[in-house]
């Protein structure tokens, strides 16, 4: 074997490690142009600084890495906001989360916003993103989840007597949303401010008359969103 | 030729026979029928209409598993007066009654109203059900697409073979020349090395060699420049996406695919409830996996089931605690997830903006995530053409919006105070996001 013949198998086989390094690894990051321009040195939600090219001292990058970031509020706390308006949602929620606390929810609180087509309109477009895939489409407990998933069907906003949410009270429905029903529901309340809450109530509430604002007896002052089922 | 014939329809009359017993076995163990079908029938309607919310036949859930629970209250109190009305029966100070009421959490059964047959039906359909075996042949997840072996390699295959070919050809035409020369009398041909001999053949061959690395020279700055431009590029057309491996292997397509393909269609935003609020749309703290999860322990897969597992654990769950009930056991991990779209930090993108006010749907630019990926990856190619091209062409959805109502109420507005350039744009009756903006620098840059 030549010098020349040598020389040629060595360039065959670095162009091969350099094509391979090259290969559309799906689990590569990739190349950047200026890693300081892309890596704000200012955390960043969901960045691992395992990868920063700053070079943090590594017990820092460690802790990071080690910790769980996605927690609850600390038991108490009530949302800041400058809205005087928006008052009545931060107050810390009074009953428990027990058996008696939803029944006394269900004596004791009323939602705060008034029940109008505005504010039902509102809460269906929440209503669609949260609750729709359980509850269904007019809440009769007959959503994608129950029917294609085979989840424990809720009960049907229209049903009546103890084992449907016709009669439910507008405080037991909040209650349920902000700590959980049974096992079937979870708590939303980390999802869903207390406003969005209670707009959501507005709708359920709707539902629960059948598709119609409560106290509209007549088919005219049925609002936009019956149609729009 | 009688003899093999008459043994051979005797033997087909005898497998025929032992399949046939073997079918008939195979069934009766397979398909375990209850004996009576009807009330079997009737109890599984029942169960459906007034139990399911809080039961399961065969696993705890608010409530006990029903299967076994004749058996249970036997001779330890009165069932249907349970069922008719827990709170009253618990009045009557019944031991077992009792019990189960403070193992549950003190959460009272909801009375029922239906008759002693009734729940008589619906116990035989708990005791004599079976889990519905997943129908065969039938693949519930949907895989992604195969993946594509690059041809590379075989090019450098062949370019390999090309080359010992080449210099072996080579090797026999030098021995051949110098054996011509030998034979008329000339000394034998100058020993040259390759590169050698390629300026030789280059300088008798000037325009042609020219050329040619005229060419060569230009295909190759063209091909970096080119690739140049995907650097840094994970998405969009004639790329690899990134697709990084995750902690757990959530699969999109389940969860938010379409109800019509058999998926949950749960809606985007349910997860990612931070889309129309904040910069980040969010990956869901596992408080939201577990607000289905709790009931939910088993996927469809094999597979799946694990994945669902690694949630437990990382969040603390352990579904065998408390009599099968679940306990958090307060051991908590992290999940490292593996973020996918990585924006360079000089420039500025809030998912509140393109989703409360753009009123854009995630799959603009995410693709087709809930139908088609089942691994997260980047669909858009996240460069700045990309973006600028959208605010061009995009018109904004101003109707009703509540965030464009004062551009509206001054462009309807019949003074010129100063909006006769907003009006210019209104010529075409569409207002592009570049109209209104779009195309500053400082919008995103700053």
């Amino acid at each position: 074997m030549t010098k020349q013949h040598k020389g040629i198998i060595a360039a065959a086989l670095s162009l091969t490690a350099v094509l391979s390094s090259c290969g559309g690894d799906p689990n590569s990051p990739g190349m950047e142009y200026m890693p300081d321009m892309y890596r704000s040195p200012a955390l960043e939600a969901y960045v691992d600084y395992g990868q920063d090219p700053y070079m943090f001292d590594d017990s820092l990058v460690l802790a990071q890495r080690e910790r769980q970031e996605a927690r609850k509020p600390v038991d108490g706390t009530i949302p800041f906001s400058m809205d005087a308006s928006k008052e009545e949602f931060h107050f810390p929620y009074p009953y428990a989360n027990t058996p008696e606390g939803y029944e006394q929810a269900g004596l004791g609180l009323h939602s705060p916003i008034p029940m109008t087509e505005a504010n039902v309109e509102k809460g269906k477009v929440i209503y669609g993103k949260f609750c729709i895939h359980c509850h269904g489409v007019k809440g009769q407990g007959d959503g994608t989840v129950v029917q294609n998933g085979g989840y424990p069907p809720p009960p049907s906003y229209t049903a009546p007597g103890p084992s449907g949410l016709r009669d439910l009270p507008e405080g037991k429905i909040f209650h349920s949303l902000t700590y959980g029903k049974n096992v079937a529901m979870g708590s939303h309340a980390s999802q869903l401010n207390k406003e969005e809450r209670w707009l959501v109530v507005q709708y359920v509430k709707y539902l629960q008359n059948g598709g119609k604002m409560p106290g509209a007896a007549s088919e005219g002052t049925t609002p936009a969103v019956a149609n729009a089922n | 030729m009688p003899h093999p014939v008459r043994l051979s329809h005797r033997s087909t009359g005898l497998v025929q026979a032992a399949l046939v017993l073997l079918f008939s076995l195979t069934c009766s163990w397979s398909i375990a029928q209850p004996a009576d079908q009807a009330q079997y029938d009737q109890g599984e309607k029942l169960f459906k209409q007034n139990c399911a919310s809080c039961h399961k036949p065969d696993k705890r859930m608010t409530g006990p598993a029903l299967k076994g629970a004749k058996e249970r209250w036997d001779g330890k109190g009165d069932i249907h007066a349970w069922v008719h009305n827990s709170q009253e029966y618990l009045k009557s100070g019944n031991e077992y009654a009792n019990a189960l009421y403070a193992e549950y959490n003190k959460t009272l059964m909801t009375p029922q109203a239906i008759s002693d047959a009734e729940i008589d039906a619906v116990l035989y359909y708990a005791d004599n059900y079976a889990p519905p075996a997943p129908p065969p042949g039938e693949a519930p997840v949907p895989t992604g697409a195969p993946e594509e072996t690059p041809a590379w390699p075989w090019f450098l295959v062949l370019g390999l073979l090309f080359v010992v070919v080449w210099m072996s050809l080579n090797g026999v035409r030098k021995g051949l020349t110098n054996a011509v020369r030998e034979q008329q009398g000339l000394e034998p041909a100058p020993d040259m090395t390759m590169w050698q001999g390629f300026k030789a053949w280059a300088w008798n061959n000037k325009v042609f060699a020219s050329v040619l690395g005229l060419l060569i020279t230009t295909v190759l700055l063209v091909t970096l420049w080119n690739w140049a431009f995907d650097i840094g590029v994970y998405g969009g057309d004639g790329v690899a996406h990134y697709r990084p491996e995750q902690p757990i292997a959530f699969n999109h397509t389940l969860h938010a695919g379409k109800a019509s393909d058999k998926n949950l269609q749960i809606n985007c935003q349910y997860c990612h409830s931070g889309a129309e609020k904040s910069k980040h749309a969010g990956i869901p703290s596992p408080n939201v996996c577990m607000n289905c999860h709790r009931a939910v322990a088993e996927g469809r897969t094999p597979d799946g089931t694990q994945e669902i597992a690694k949630i437990y654990a990382a969040v603390g769950w352990d579904p065998a605690a408390n009599n099968g009930g679940g306990a958090y056991t307060g051991e908590e991990h992290p999940i490292h997830w593996v973020k996918v779209h990585n924006l360079p930090d000089h420039v500025f993108f809030s998912h509140a903006q393109h989703v409360a006010v753009g009123k854009l749907e995630c799959q603009e630019c995410h693709g087709p995530i809930d139908t088609e990926m089942t691994v997260a990856e980047q669909w858009a190619p996240l460069t700045m053409g990309w973006c600028i091209q959208c605010h061009n062409e995009k018109e904004a959805k101003m109707a009703g919006n509540g965030y464009y109502d004062e551009i509206m109420a001054r462009l309807k507005a019949s003074d010129d105070l100063g909006h006769r350039e907003l009006k210019q744009f209104l010529e075409d009756e569409k207002i592009t996001v570049r109209e209104l903006g779009g195309w500053e620098c400082a919008k995103c840059h700053y």
